[in-house]
């Protein structure tokens, strides 16, 4: 049958919608699966909320796949260990603390950024978290001038001072800038069991009161090491300094704490502060999101934060407690370069952005100072940019974590009172000490404290 | 029997026990052996790939000043010994009272199971709301009764006892199951002739369930204090060894150095010596059992 006008019309439409749509499919399709799908292992910290936020907005934008392995902080950490130590990794982006991340450079793991894709640079807009992100092979040490790129900072984790702002006004306080005053306000807002003039991280675990103890430390001008950058690995954590640093430390425990300090986490510290219980505290900037949620918080609009207070002649210290995101060697070309693909895109603004409204701290100074640090809810972020020239690392060896699992029994074992705070300094400092020694470190300690 | 014959027997034993010893080798000594070697070694993670430095005995003989070790095995004994003690006097005095009560057994053995149902992690959670110095239930009900609260497991003189109180809750209806089967099957006309004969209750249960329950009493006690020294789940949620060590046990205490803080070959030294102990335990425990049933 010969086919009328109409109908060869009509089939030429077909036609041409059926090859549009498949041209449409195809260009999607291709657009969809730009790069192999990748798989994060990351742990289950206050900050995680804000970057999954980010990795849903990612999947969206781009349609490429991105699987989250969440664990708990110590078990993140030994997954990654297991990945990066077997002939084929199983992650694509470790998520890596700054407690562990010496002993994953050290171990030679990871693969430089440089080496999937040499054009790829860290934003100058991304905060430099001293120079942990870059790592330099032949002098062990963490240097953007001489290092390569391993990583991006995926999260800007540091403390900062709750303080209930609320009760501030009340009292007619003003915000601390040394410990000696912080003292001083908490012994007015301290009424126990109602509240406590200020909450802790006392317990001995994986990271706790290691990391709490950390800017009392520094901030007093001691150190663990004489010079650790200088490869000098003397121990001086029982210098008169560091005990002066511990003193006040366990004096604030026990003056204006709850009754056992030593028994209180993170996890134990947001719940105070979120219960109304505690007036101070000096979690991560990542425990923020907390703070202002109905559905969390008893305390919503009433907290604020500021910078860290300083000890005697001392600066604000507070300690990195940040996550780099790497990617390992272990792992095919094709996943490399989709983790990079990831990394690449959680450096932008527009991803920062989504992480910084989710109540979680950006790496972007820019989106710190942002319209956006206007917002009521966003009032930390001044704080936030205020403490951006002090935050200290804890350590750059891969010793690190036997040297934090000595800090974590031993300083918990001063704030229990098992022991004074000069035989807790003098036990670290042997202890440490050794772990350098056995490790071929230029080591020593100074004499004990009386 | 023809020689011939009987040597095929004999060789087809060998035979049939091939795989198994093929599975033991491969799941329990290879393991072992690699543990053993890894205990002479300092591993360290360089370019890479791990090097391994031999390191003689040199772990071994430093486990002697090690304060965690210390402090872990004696809280281990403590745990052990206090834990399961209340578990098997609790577990069979249960059986006991419920072995003859016929109404709603299904519905309170089933009650009483429960708490092994539920997985560790559960348990973490609903034992560490409940001790929670400022909302959880224990608290709430001591100052109903006008008494104070405490933190159970914030306070050093009583974290361990917290933790042993978990255990006992979490493993007495497995000691009562067991001792229950035990007490169900026992001959019933043994029971029947010692009232005949006029024993009292206390007789009947001195002289006559205890003899014959002995060697469920014993098999009972030493799987529990196999279980109770590997106890580590427990520790890890609730008190995470602290505070200070008083909750430290030496399963907590492998872990910690093995995988916390990365050190395979002195982790190595510990599991090895804490399984030469353990074996030593069970081969003593086995033999005191057998003398007891023969002497009584």
């Amino acid at each position: 049958m010969e086919k009328t006008g109409f109908q060869r019309q009509l089939v030429g439409i077909v036609f041409g919608v059926g090859v549009a749509a498949l041209l449409a499919f195809a260009g999607g399709a291709a657009h969809a699966q730009k790069v192999a799908p990748i798989t994060i292992v990351i742990n289950q910290s206050p900050w995680f909320g804000g970057f999954s936020k980010a990795v849903e907005a990612y999947e969206r934008e781009t349609a490429n796949k991105v699987t989250l392995d969440v664990n708990p902080f110590a078990g993140s950490a030994e997954k990654q260990r297991n990945s990066v130590r077997s002939r084929q990794g199983q992650f694509d982006i470790l998520v890596m603390n700054s407690t562990w991340l010496a002993e994953f450079y050290h171990g030679g793991f990871l693969t430089p950024l440089g080496d999937i894709d040499p054009s790829f640079k860290l934003d100058p807009q991304v905060l430099s978290y001293d120079d942990t992100a870059y790592w330099d092979a032949k002098t062990k040490s963490n240097n953007a001038r001489t290092g390569s790129l391993y990583g991006v900072p995926l999260n800007g984790n540091i403390q900062l001072l709750f303080y209930r702002a609320d009760l501030y006004q009340q009292a007619g306080l003003k915000v601390p800038e040394t410990w000696d005053q912080l003292m001083a306000n908490a012994q007015k807002l301290h009424n126990p069991p109602s509240i406590y003039g200020m909450v802790f991280r006392g317990a001995r675990s994986a990271s706790d009161i290691s990391y709490d103890w950390m800017p009392y430390l520094h901030s007093h001008n001691g150190a663990i090491f004489k010079d650790e950058k200088a490869g000098d690995f003397t121990v001086t954590i029982n210098s008169p300094e560091a005990k002066k640093a511990l003193d006040t430390y366990v004096d604030l425990t026990r003056k204006v704490g709850p009754p056992n300090p030593g028994s209180y986490g993170q996890a134990q510290v947001i719940q105070a502060l979120v219960t109304g219980k505690a007036a101070h505290g000096t979690p991560v900037i990542a425990a923020w999101s907390q703070m202002d949620d109905p559905s969390k918080s008893a305390v919503v609009g009433k907290i604020n934060v500021a910078v860290l207070p300083r000890g005697p002649g001392g600066k604000p210290s507070p300690t990195l407690g940040h996550f780099i995101g790497a990617i390992p060697k272990n792992i095919p070309r094709d996943r490399q370069v989709a983790a990079l693909a990831f990394l690449k895109w959680f450096q932008t603004v527009q991803a920062q952005q989504i992480v910084a409204n989710a109540g979680a701290p950006p790496i972007r100074k820019d989106v710190l100072e942002s319209e956006l640090s206007n917002k009521p809810e966003n009032r930390w972020m001044k704080a936030m940019v205020d403490s951006a020239p002090y935050p200290r690392s804890m350590y750059t060896v891969p010793e690190g974590p036997q040297i934090v699992s000595v800090l974590e029994l031993r300083l918990n074992q001063a704030v229990i009172g098992e022991k004074n705070t000069a035989e807790a300094l003098n036990t670290i400092a042997t202890e440490i000490q050794e772990i350098m020694r056995k490790g071929g470190y230029k080591t020593g300690k100074l004499p004990d404290l009386k | 029997m023809d020689a011939h014959l009987l040597g095929d027997a004999r060789r087809w034993r060998y035979y049939a026990l091939a795989p198994a010893v093929a599975v033991y080798l491969l799941l329990t000594a290879l393991p072992l052996a690699n543990l053993v070697a890894m205990s002479l070694h300092d591993i360290r993670w360089q370019g890479g790939s791990a090097d391994w430095q031999f390191s003689g005995i040199r772990h071994f003989a430093e486990l002697g000043g090690d304060q965690l070790i210390r402090a872990g095995i004696a809280n281990t004994v403590v745990f052990a010994i206090g834990a399961v003690t209340c578990e098997m006097l609790i577990g069979f005095f249960l059986a006991l009272f419920t072995s003859r009560v016929v109404t709603g057994r299904v519905a309170y053995r089933t009650i009483f199971l429960l708490p092994i149902l539920i997985p560790g992690i559960v348990i973490g959670a609903i034992w560490k709301l409940m001790y929670n110095p400022d909302f959880g239930v224990i608290n709430q009900l001591l100052s109903l009764a006008g008494l104070p609260g405490r933190d159970w497991l914030g306070e050093k003189n009583l974290a361990l006892a917290s933790v042993i109180v978990v255990d006992i809750w979490h493993w007495t209806p497995f000691v009562f199951l067991l001792l229950l089967a035990a007490l169900e099957s026992l001959p019933q006309d043994v029971f029947e002739a010692t009232r005949v004969d006029g024993a009292t209750a206390w007789q009947e249960l001195r002289y006559v369930t205890l003899p014959m329950m002995w060697p469920a009493i014993a098999v009972t006690l030493l799987f529990r204090l196999i279980v109770s020294f590997k106890v580590f789940d427990e520790v890890y949620l609730l008190t995470g060894g602290g505070p200070g060590t008083a909750t430290e046990v030496v399963s907590f205490t492998i872990y910690r150095r093995f995988f916390t803080e990365d050190r395979m070959g002195y982790g190595s030294a510990i599991s090895l010596v804490t399984l030469f102990v353990l074996a030593l335990l069970i081969v003593l425990a086995l033999y005191g059992s057998r003398r007891f049933s023969k002497e009584t």
